[in-house]
């Protein structure tokens, strides 16, 4: 590609994000809305609060919760997705149950778990690692299903045990799958995250913004929104990068036009 | 020239050890007792000796990787025997190497063409350093030397069937099966390949049995060729073929004999 | 006879499995393990539910959620196919747009959760905004995605026979996109439903969500009643999940072949 479309292209992919924040720029400068406060404001503020001030340590229980949750629920989800494939009675046993679990709305538990678990953090985090699990589980056991016959034929014929197959054969050959579930995991677990620091809590970025938008501070509302926004942007981008790398194999094979492992 | 049904083993050189290969009355049935019951392969035996390349070929639908399968120890008979190296088989031996049709399916694509070939390598506990000047020697000798730190699918499908024939060879089996692995690559590429095959097995000595479709490769290759009817299959006959030791795509293939091999063959294999 | 064995054989396993979970669950909660006020009995919790199923409580608490999610989602579709079918089919408007559309993908639809409760009060203008927005923007790119990875030869055929404009786009580009577009709904009216509840539980709009949070500040004789409410939750999304697999099936059975490829692949990245 030489400089002339190179330049071309970074044009176009940016004009239409800069004149947006243009016009948010002068728009809310100039409007009365009270719910959507002049840009600068909210900038200002931004920079007062949470780079100067202590309002960044919202930040902390809320993805204290989050790693604790997403991690933990992605691994049940994965092991008990591998279970499933390794002993099929046990898929066919349970799957009924495993799918009305995945399809409940992970939020409606929220009140539930805090029934069971009171008002302090474990709550959240065993929210988010409840609903992180099940699309883990259900893509992890969709990925090793989905491996290619043949692929165990060639690793019997190698003389490979179990071990190995598990660990060179039916991982790397399942991991597409699974990191799209742990995507969809990464989603779930952001919102339950908020969710739970919406709806009787104390603490995290949730509350923080909750909070503020009950006692009309509205600048500082958005401050919350706007680093909320960045944050799980920021953490889909960071999850979406290492995956690319970790399965650079497998969006190389794509590319070049091969089909499915 | 042809022998009939039920000949055994041929070359007085093997005459003391066991046979490669013995199979007696192998017979495989799918879904035995149930509705959709099928026998793939009714009644087939055959021997081979040790540094043979036999070809197995039939009508589609023969039964003919069922047959590898079963003679690999990935698949256990329905009854009959299968002897390799005078032992029953249960499990795929370590001294068998397979090479599947479809390279695309069987080559890891997570790994490098390296790694790939180094897998079994790995499997038998075979030292680093060891392993490392296998993998160059076999890449090598299907020469692909300068592909090892690149992936599968980064290479054409003749040279992706290299390194799975490369991967196979790294452990030095006694015994290779090959079941149709030049049916999917061009034919300018399978003229090339079944070369390397032949060269291969004359320099490494081993046994192969490679199962195809393809009559004109069958008679090329092939020291005997054991020809299947349709499923059920049995043995129909079981070809010799006198080419000599030293064959080439051009000679050979418009020889006498070739030409007279294979309108008997492909009398057998026709459908009446 | 055979035909009723094989029908029995493959429900059985999941049915005794399902009792004995259920008997599990009775059992743990009986025995101590876990208070009444933190875990309900499953006798009481299904004792519960038998009376909810008769109250009109329940059915508007789930008419309620259905509507918000049904009009939210069809506002999210029609907007998605527009705009994603316009963006895809134009590259000066695609380049434009992805960087934006990617970002705005990428925000958890609740940040603005607070600021639209603001605007809209606890209202289902403010669960449907809440779920279009949520469900748009995923949605739009699997729509672009559908309609830019029209098969080329699909795309010269239709040109060498002629085949352009309005007709063009009914009979070729949609029908071509339609794996995609209907991937992106199944994905989208699952994140539709949980977004219905968001709303509910935070933003206190009528629906389930808002139920179950009600039973439990009720107190602890609520408890089941509140256990009732969430199994409703799950069985809304099996039947909402389970319509858009029967949708999907129906709509599409001509690309049922296809679709033993997985329809992970069609899921835009």
């Amino acid at each position: 590609m030489n400089r002339r479309t190179r330049w071309a292209r970074l044009a176009l992919a940016v004009w239409l994000p800069v004149v947006v924040l243009v016009v948010w720029w002068f728009a809310s400068a100039t409007s009365n809305s009270p719910y959507f406060p002049p840009l600068t404001d909210i900038l200002d503020e931004l920079v007062d609060e949470w780079v100067f001030g202590d309002a960044k340590w919202q930040l902390l229980p809320s993805l204290r919760n989050l790693a604790v949750g997403f991690v933990g629920g992605s691994l049940l989800g994965v092991l008990g997705g591998a279970l499933l494939w390794r002993v099929p009675v046990l898929r066919r046993a349970t799957n009924p149950i495993v799918y009305f679990l995945y399809v409940l709305p992970a939020p409606a538990l929220l009140p539930a778990m805090i029934a069971l678990f009171g008002l302090g953090e474990v709550r959240q985090m065993a929210l988010i690692a409840f609903g992180a699990t099940w699309p883990a589980l259900l893509n992890t056991l969709d990925g090793m299903r989905g491996i290619d016959e043949v692929k165990f034929d060639t690793a019997r014929a190698m003389g490979f045990g179990a071990l190995r197959t598990l660990w060179q054969v039916v991982l790397p050959g399942a991991s597409p799958q699974i990191a799209a579930g742990l995507r969809a995991s990464l989603q779930v677990s952001i919102i339950l995250m908020v969710v739970s620091e919406m709806v009787a809590a104390e603490e995290g970025i949730g509350y923080f913004i909750l909070e503020a938008q009950t006692v009309f501070a509205i600048t500082t509302m958005w401050t919350g929104i706007l680093v909320l926004a960045v944050v799980g942007t920021a953490l889909n981008y960071a999850f979406v990068g290492i995956e690319r790398r970790a399965l650079a194999w497998h969006y190389g094979s794509r590319r070049i036009g091969g089909g499915p492992a | 020239m042809t022998r009939t049904l039920g000949a055994t083993a041929a070359g007085g050189s093997a005459a003391q050890e066991p046979p490669v290969l013995d199979v007696k009355s192998l017979r495989k049935v799918f879904n035995a007792g149930r509705p959709d019951e099928r026998t793939a392969i009714d009644d087939v035996s055959f021997t081979i000796a040790k540094g043979e390349f036999v070809c197995v070929v039939g009508p589609s639908g023969a039964g003919k990787t069922t047959l590898l399968r079963c003679i690999s120890g990935l698949a256990a008979p329905s009854s009959g025997t299968v002897r390799f190296e005078g032992r029953d088989l249960t499990a795929v031996p370590d001294e068998i190497g397979v090479v599947f049709q479809d390279y695309g399916r069987s080559l890891f694509p997570w790994f490098t063409n390296g790694r790939n070939i180094a897998l079994p390598l790995r499997a038998r506990k075979v030292a680093r350093p060891e392993r490392d000047k296998r993998v160059r020697e076999v890449l090598e000798a299907v020469g692909l030397g300068h592909v090892e730190k690149q992936y599968p699918w980064q290479l054409s499908g003749g040279m992706q069937q290299r390194v799975a024939i490369a991967r196979t060879l790294s452990y030095r089996p006694d015994l290779l099966l090959m079941d149709e692995p030049f049916a999917s690559v061009d034919a300018q590429t399978r003229f090339d390949l079944e070369d390397l095959i032949l060269r291969v097995r004359k320099d490494a000595g081993i046994t192969v049995v490679l199962v195809t479709h393809d009559i004109d490769e069958a008679i090329y290759l092939a020291d005997r060729i054991v020809v299947l009817t349709g499923s059920p299959s049995r043995v129909r006959e079981i070809l010799e073929v006198p080419l000599g030791p030293d064959r080439d795509q051009v000679t050979t293939r418009s020889s006498e004999e070739f030409l007279a091999l294979r309108k008997h063959l492909l009398s057998l294999v026709m459908p009446q | 006879m055979q035909a009723a064995i094989g029908f029995v054989r493959p429900v059985l396993v999941p049915c005794v499995t399902l009792l004995l979970v259920l008997a599990g669950w009775q059992a743990v909660t009986v025995s101590g393990l876990f208070r009444p006020d933190q875990f309900p009995t499953m006798t009481d919790t299904l004792t519960a539910l038998g009376a909810a199923l008769g109250t009109s409580e329940l059915w508007t608490a789930v008419g309620a959620t259905l509507q918000g999610w049904a009009i939210g989602l069809v506002i999210a579709a029609v907007l998605a196919v527009v705009v994603g079918c316009v963006l895809g089919a134009n590259d000066v408007a695609f380049r434009s747009t992805a960087s934006l559309i990617e970002v705005f993908k990428a925000i958890p639809a609740i940040a603005i959760l607070p600021l639209v409760i603001l605007v809209l009060g606890s209202t289902i203008g403010m669960k449907v905004f809440l779920i279009a927005f949520g469900a748009f923007w995923p949605l739009v790119i699997q729509v672009i995605y559908g309609v830019r990875a029209m098969d080329p030869t699909v795309s010269d055929t239709a040109r060498a026979l002629g085949v352009r404009g309005w007709r063009r786009f009914v009979t070729v580009t949609l029908p071509s996109a339609s794996p995609y577009i209907a991937t992106g709904l199944r994905i989208a009216s699952a994140s539709a439903l949980i977004l219905a509840v968001v709303a509910e539980l935070v933003g206190g709009a009528e629906g389930i969500g808002r139920r179950i949070l009600f039973a439990r500040n009720a107190g602890v004789t609520a408890y089941p009643t509140m256990y009732a409410y969430i199994l409703v939750a799950g069985c809304l999304g099996i039947v909402l999940t389970g319509a858009f697999f029967l949708l999907e099936r129906k709509g599409m059975h001509w690309h049922e072949s296809q679709r033993g490829v997985g329809t992970a692949g069609l899921e835009a990245r």
